[in-house]
């Protein structure tokens, strides 16, 4: 299984597309960082400077960038090997394809680390220059603490179930249209219209798990922190049982 | 050395008979080709033997054992299926270095074989650079990284210029040559003639033939072709021996062994300029290909000569 790992962290370092949706994701969280943070005397911001949770709550909205990235990450970790025909060799070099999805699965988890890490840097640096230029309230409160946790969490739910969004979709173009139309247009459309349908859903949830309901207006129209997370778990489960069925017994023609 | 078994291999695709009951064998220090037009069920077969594909019923094994089976398969197995099995924004040597990873393979590796390949110079060179012919290469370098005893190769000469089908020929001939199992697919005899040492015939799912190419070249006939300054008089000659030929821009075709046709001319003292025996395999094998499935007139109408 180490062996496998190593190969696919290489998979993910040697082609241009990590460093593009990297570097997509990095300009991003700025901008979302910056239409976040309320200025001084806006009084129809959602949030409000001398707000607490503040901070926290800069932070958890900017993640929204990175989240479809670990999924598109994810996907792309299997649809690209379908596409390219890699896929042939991976699995001739480990026939239990069990295995080579657990380590795709892994090698997206250790991913999931280094971009949670590098998302929070960024937002949490320029949330404080932001809210102390404004002169808000620069809080690490307990909620902050628990955001900080809960992404790395999250980010990596995110990127296993777009591995097995990958390995059960297999086309490219169908996977990530698929992926992008449900993150950025049907969840968005749905969460605030119809959020008894939409807090259930899996961004929804997430913004349960972050806490986010004030900062995007759904505030008491969210699940609880705690089963917004029981949620993202039982998608994350069915997601990765499904894969661990389906990939074993498809042929690669 | 593992001999590959095919024993009563069979799948469908829906209501389509991909493959239908095969059962053959390739042995260690030979090549052996199956060949088939398109859509015979070669490729099929081979990903059935590579574990890609399940079959409906019956085994593909090496050794004895199937693919998945197999502890360490790319030090036993080397395989090239696609051409294009490679990511093109990764160079050659990062695409060899995955591989080498995934399989505890020396780090030395992937140097060993582009340089066996000719592709060292290419080695930091981006896949989708290459051109077919090179992918191809790459695919064949790529199998040969675990330097496995076996080697299943699907249209290897597919992209090939012909000084790389050249080259490949010489390959796969010194691997096979080495005590090593070459099972290798081609939808055409010319091909793998001057290869093979056992052919396997395939069209619509199933197998028609196994045999060696001598047995094949046996059956085909084999004739002789002829050139001379005294055309006239060997027509006579050959046509009094009871041999019956005809003439082409170069000279003559005699359905008589070059020994018969060459102890003929000195006996009676014509003058040869040039003398080679022939044998039209690939006739045969078209023949073969049409006798089994008498309705399939599109085959022959396109490819095979009449």
């Amino acid at each position: 299984m180490k062996a496998l790992l190593r190969a696919e962290l290489l998979k993910l370092r040697s082609t241009r597309t990590t460093a593009g949706l990297l570097l997509a994701t990095f300009a991003l969280v700025p901008l979302t960082v910056a239409t976040t943070v309320p200025h001084v005397g806006d009084e129809n911001a959602p949030l409000s400077l001398d707000d607490p949770g503040l901070l926290a709550d800069t932070v958890g909205v900017s993640f929204g960038v990175p989240l479809v990235l670990m999924l598109l990450f994810g996907t792309l970790a299997f649809t690209q090997e379908f596409r390219y025909g890699t896929v042939t060799s991976t699995y001739l070099g480990e026939p239990r394809r069990k295995r080579v999805l657990v380590a795709k699965w892994l090698s997206l988890a250790l991913a999931s680390v280094v971009i949670t890490a590098a998302t929070l840097a960024l937002s949490v640096a320029l949330g404080i220059a932001l809210i102390g230029s404004r002169d808000g309230d620069v809080t690490l409160a307990g909620h902050f603490w628990g955001l900080v946790a809960s992404a790395f969490v999250v980010m990596a739910a995110y990127g296993l179930i777009g591995v097995a969004i990958g390995a059960l979709v297999r086309n490219q173009i169908a996977a990530v249209v698929g992926v992008l139309v449900w993150m950025l247009f049907v969840e968005q459309l749905v969460i605030p219209t119809f959020p008894a349908v939409g807090r259930w859903m899996p961004f929804g949830a997430t913004n349960a798990v972050f806490q986010l309901g004030p900062a995007l207006s759904l505030d008491g129209k969210l699940l609880s922190p705690s089963v917004g997370g029981l949620v993202l778990v039982g998608y994350t489960a069915a997601a990765v049982l499904l894969a661990l069925v389906v990939t074993p017994r498809r042929d690669v023609l | 050395m593992s001999a590959i078994e095919l024993n009563n291999v069979t799948k469908s695709f829906g209501h389509v008979h991909a493959v239908a009951d095969v059962s053959a064998v390739a042995l260690p220090g030979q090549v052996t080709a199956l060949l088939g037009p398109n859509g015979a069920g070669k490729t099929t077969t081979l990903r059935m033997l590579l574990g890609l594909v399940a079959p409906d019923s019956g085994t593909a094994t090496f050794g004895g054992r199937r693919y998945d089976e197999l502890t360490d398969p790319f030090r036993q197995v080397g395989a090239v299926l696609e051409a294009s099995g490679c990511h093109p924004g990764r160079t050659a040597l990062d695409h060899l270095r995955i591989l080498t990873t995934m399989a505890n393979l020396p780090q030395d590796a992937p140097g060993r074989v582009l340089a066996e390949t000719g592709l060292a110079a290419d080695a930091r060179r981006r896949v989708g650079q290459f051109s077919l012919g090179m992918r191809q290469r790459l695919g064949l370098a790529a199998a040969m990284l675990g330097d496995p005893a076996v080697l299943v190769l699907d249209e290897p000469t597919n992209g090939l210029d012909p000084p790389g089908v050249l080259w490949l020929r010489g390959y796969v001939r010194r691997l096979a040559d080495e005590g090593r199992t070459v099972l290798l697919s081609s939808h055409a005899l010319s091909e793998v003639e001057l290869t093979a040492d056992h052919v396997l015939v395939m069209a619509h799912g199933r197998l028609l033939r196994s045999s060696t190419l001598a047995e094949l070249r046996a059956e085909a006939g084999v004739g002789s072709r002829v050139r001379t300054p005294q055309l006239d008089r060997l027509c006579s000659l050959v046509d009094a021996a009871g041999h019956t030929y005809r003439r082409t821009d170069e000279g003559l075709a005699v359905d008589a062994t070059p020994e018969q046709v060459g102890e003929l001319a000195a006996q009676h003292g014509v003058v040869l300029h040039g003398l080679v025996g022939t044998a039209d395999l690939e006739q045969a094998f078209f023949r073969l290909i049409q006798e089994s499935d008498p309705a399939e007139h599109l085959f022959s109408a396109e490819g095979a000569p009449s």
